[in-house]
């Protein structure tokens, strides 16, 4: 039997997988529920603002990738952070890389068991789907960071179909007002945070840095990546707020899978539902880097770095995870009042990733002194 | 040794597969020859609080129809009973239409609305109606005559609804929640009358909040249109002045002045004289002149007497205090709208633009 070849490293990937998966990793789960958060008009302008915040990190993640800290992986952060820490830092990102596996899973499967199969247990779902990301895993990180490809082409599209909500009848102007801020309240904190969560997954392709092949353009396509997310989620909100009004907005569990169910197609009646199952491949992408990391940041918070990948020990990982996301879904998710501080965590956990790690990988550069001009990468 | 393992593969798929099958988590039967899917049902009031429910079964196949109808408290008990009763199950992903009696819409039907919403198999495109008179009876009278009656009564629905030609008064379930649940506006529903085996288009019916409080015919709904619903007519007949506009095209628009007492409501209409039975001479364009102002001047009378009703009522569907949101200013409490609209002077003023039936600058 061959040995499983998880982690090799044969080819790498140009600026533009890299801005697929930018812009793939924002798309996940959140925004499909972000609007019954967001709620009023003003919010368009937190989107952009946040938007444009994101598009700093995205500098900071450009600079990293172009040390060779980035190109060498493990190497590289032992490096910057010596032995130890590289391990307690994994151990801290399990639970990161855990809670967003959970939140995506749980919350996509939920959604696929509410308009696809209503009467199917979900546990089955996230089984089935587990099952996919799983195969996509096996073929290695090479395979699955080409598989964004297919993940990008069956899903971008969709938010031009939105765009039927711009138009009259269902658009009225007065929707969108005040468009200004009147009354700030305790919430706005939380949308923002929300948002910043939305953006969040960029940060994780901090791990993959030597598949990547990257140049003085590699910024130049992450910060398109980024751009393409602030489109979507703009255009998206503003036809909820078309198409609900803000006052029903809170109301709707599922705002933008409802509106999918209205358009409207003499071949197709459930458009929505086609569109739901291709959402599926760019779950299964996420999903299958992030069983990737999990397993890889799991090895190295057991010291057990050197070993070539297992199959048994790989395996052994997805089914814990599975476990625990079915117990997770039984205790957890199905009650909605728990469910909510589950999604809080992740918005929590969420931004503060993304906010953190770029900022620590520049502050650990700096204080090593490492200049990106005096160390220009040798494979890039 | 390749060969083999490929062959282990393409084995290991088609086992997949067939357990799946076999030990299904999908429970569901949904093989087509077992399904009935309704296309409509109606809801009338029953006794004691209870709800009648109605429907074609077997809604598709080549079956005799029949009309069904169950006494019951709540809807979808209703559809199970219906299941428990017939060979076929129900199944509610192809209905288009909802017909809701007079008296239930009288009564409120908030929860009708919700369960349509949280069932994500009905579709947030069927037609709600409103129907005065006895729809089952209806229904048992011409299924014999005409069997593909509820087809026919969607197509004739999805005709208007299409361009949204605003002929008739047509709402989707979507359009009904939303206007139900914005503030600032109540929602309006197509009315259709049963009279001698016959269902046809009667007016609109205004609602408060949930509740039915009106309903406006002829004249006064043919106003609606205009003002609402698609601004568009293809003929507007003015019995009175025995005169008939077409293609009567109209734009509205809102001012009110900044103390919020009183509303000048504007009526652009762009039609032309289609027919003229009266003792003008039309081909004049003096007598044009003064046909053209009776035509406004009266179009102004019945919409102020269309408008003060709803004021009465305390209804707007016409959505009037949407007028009052600005972009940089807090939007009104609503309550406070409400109080604001029941004393608030409207002004009605149409500028009609009819098409000279001659060159003008020609001498007679």
């Amino acid at each position: 039997m061959e040995a499983l070849q998880l982690f090799n490293k044969n080819e790498t990937y140009n600026g533009f997988y890299v801005m697929l998966m930018v812009n793939r990793l924002q798309m996940l789960y959140f925004f499909l529920i972000m609007p019954r958060f967001l709620i009023h008009s003003y919010m368009i302008w937190v989107i952009i603002a946040v938007g444009i915040l994101s598009q700093l990190n995205i500098l900071l993640l450009s600079k990293w990738f172009l040390t060779r800290f980035s190109s060498d992986g493990y190497n590289g952060f032992v490096q910057l952070f010596g032995k130890k820490l590289v391990r307690l830092l994994s151990f801290i990102g399990l639970f990161f890389i855990l809670l967003k596996l959970f939140v995506i899973m749980l919350g996509f499967s939920e959604m696929v068991q509410i308009f696809m199969f209503p009467a199917t247990d979900s546990n089955w779902l996230i089984f089935f789907i587990l099952l996919s990301c799983l195969y996509v895993a096996w073929k290695g990180v090479e395979k699955t960071i080409r598989f964004v490809v297919i993940s990008f082409f069956c899903t971008f599209w969709m938010f031009l179909f939105f765009a039927f909500f711009f138009f009259p009848p269902i658009a009225q102007l007065s929707d969108l007002y005040p468009i200004i801020p009147m009354e700030l309240s305790g919430d706005s904190w939380k949308g923002i945070l929300l948002i910043l969560s939305s953006f969040s997954g960029p940060e994780f392709l901090v791990f993959l840095g030597p598949w990547f092949k990257t140049n003085n353009k590699t910024f130049r396509y992450l910060s398109y990546g980024n751009a393409l997310t602030v489109i979507e989620y703009v255009s998206l909100y503003m036809a909820s707020l078309f198409y609900f009004g803000s006052n029903y907005l809170s109301k709707s569990p599922f705002p933008i899978v409802t509106m999918g169910r209205y358009f409207q197609n003499p071949v197709i009646e459930r458009i929505d539902m086609v569109m739901l199952s291709l959402e599926l491949f760019n779950i299964v992408f996420a999903g299958s880097i992030f069983l990737l990391l999990f397993y890889g940041a799991s090895k190295i918070a057991n010291g057990k770095v050197d070993k070539p990948p297992s199959r048994v020990g790989f395996l052994f990982s997805v089914f814990i995870i599975l476990i625990g996301m079915i117990l997770v879904n039984e205790w957890i998710w199905k009650a909605d009042e728990k469910q909510v501080i589950l999604l809080n965590l992740q918005i929590l956990a969420g931004s503060l990733s993304y906010l953190v790690v770029p900022i620590i990988m520049i502050v650990a550069m700096k204080i090593k002194g490492v200049n990106k001009h005096e160390t220009p990468k040798e494979n890039g | 040794m390749r060969l083999r393992k490929k062959m282990a593969k393409k084995f290991s798929i088609i086992f997949i597969a067939l357990w799946l099958t076999g030990c299904a988590p999908f429970t569901e039967n949904n093989i087509i020859e077992e399904l009935a899917p309704v296309t409509f049902l109606s809801l009338s009031k029953g006794d004691e609080g209870k709800i009648k429910i109605s429907t074609i079964l077997p809604p598709l196949s080549k079956e005799k129809k029949s009309v069904m109808t169950q006494e019951v408290s709540l809807i979808k008990e209703g559809l199970m009973d219906f299941n428990l009763n017939f060979y076929q199950e129900m199944k509610s992903g192809q209905m288009r239409m909802l017909i809701i009696n007079e008296d239930l819409g009288k009564e409120g039907i908030m929860s009708v609305i919700n369960v349509l919403l949280n069932d994500p198999d009905i579709s947030l495109r069927i037609y709600l109606i409103i129907v005065k008179g006895n729809f089952e009876e209806y229904l048992e009278n011409q299924l014999d005559k005409q069997e593909n009656l509820d087809y026919s009564f969607y197509r004739m629905l999805k005709h208007y609804e299409e361009k949204n030609q605003g002929e008739i008064s047509i709402v989707n379930l979507h359009e009904f929640k939303n206007l139900l649940y914005t503030p600032y506006s109540d929602p309006f529903l197509p009315v259709f009358k049963i009279e001698n085996d016959a269902i046809s288009y009667e007016g609109t019916a205004l609602f408060q909040n949930d509740k039915l409080v009106e309903i406006i015919t002829t004249f006064d709904d043919r106003i609606f249109q205009l003002l609402n619903n698609g601004h568009y007519l293809s003929v507007l007949p003015i019995p009175e002045l025995e005169v008939v506009l077409g293609h009567v095209r109209s734009k509205t628009k809102v001012d009110i002045n900044k103390s919020l007492s009183t509303m000048t409501y504007t009526v652009n209409i762009d039609s032309r004289i289609e027919e003229y039975r009266g003792e003008k001479q039309i081909f004049d364009p003096k007598d044009l002149e003064d046909l053209k102002k009776e035509i406004q001047s009266n179009l102004e009378k019945q919409t102020q007497v269309l408008v003060k009703k709803m004021q009465e009522l305390n209804v707007d569907p016409l959505q009037l205090g949407i007028h009052t949101l600005k972009p940089f200013s807090k939007p009104m409490d609503e309550k406070k709208w409400i109080e604001l609209f029941k004393k608030m002077d409207i002004k009605i003023d149409y500028q009609l633009n009819i098409e000279p039936l001659t060159d003008s600058n020609a001498k007679s």
